[in-house]
């Protein structure tokens, strides 16, 4: 990540370990073939996985 | 007029069965509309940000997490194989194929290849991590950037 950063010059946002992401990905994905398929709130997803913070505060 | 949720179904259904969601044409065929109707229950199907049709075209250009076009982030399982958006997205694709699947991708600044099998019931664990470069607050100010 460090690397990247230093050859595009983007400033660093989070960096996430991948089971974490799993967790996130399970908390928001969900088979959109059900007839009763919602989206679910991604606020809500985001802060069940632990992702707080300002860096992961939505729009409102 | 098209049902919205038997469009979302059909649109996935072709997505899981065929690789890549289906054109206005096969909608319209799908439905037995026109393919200005179809057009039309695409860009009226307001799930979220989860269907985006291309601005030009008006065709399905990601169905989230799947991607109408190539990308480095592939799943593949039984000689099928599907195209997601982003590495959340790609994690995400293995969730709703719901089997044993084989993720691919590429670090973005090595090139070394990402390869990790994933049963979605057990779960995942690498020693990878993802980089989410933009604030939530940016994500859909441009989506394919994002």
């Amino acid at each position: 990540v460090n690397r990247w950063l230093s050859k595009t010059g983007f400033k660093r946002g989070q960096v996430m370990a991948m089971d974490t992401l799993w967790r996130l990905s399970t908390g928001w994905y969900h088979d959109p073939r059900s007839p009763s398929w919602e989206p679910r709130s991604l606020p809500a997803v985001l802060a069940a996985t632990g992702l707080t913070g300002e860096f992961w505060e939505l729009p409102r | 007029m098209i049902d919205p949720v038997a469009l979302r179904q059909f649109i996935y259904e072709q997505i899981l069965l065929e690789g890549t969601p289906p054109s206005s044409a096969r909608i319209a065929e799908r439905f037995g509309a026109s393919r200005p109707d179809a057009l039309r229950a695409l860009a009226d199907l307001k799930i979220g940000k989860t269907v985006l049709v291309h601005p030009k075209t008006g065709e399905i250009w990601m169905a989230g997490p799947f991607s109408s076009v190539p990308t480095p982030y592939v799943v593949e399982r039984g000689g099928r194989q599907w195209w997601s958006n982003c590495i959340w997205d790609l994690l995400g694709a293995a969730v709703i194929v719901g089997q044993p699947v084989q993720l691919r991708a590429s670090c973005t600044e090595s090139g070394e290849p990402f390869v990790a099998d994933v049963d979605p019931g057990q779960g995942m664990s690498s020693d990878w991590v993802a980089h989410f470069l933009l604030p939530a607050r940016e994500w859909y100010t441009d989506i394919g950037f994002t």
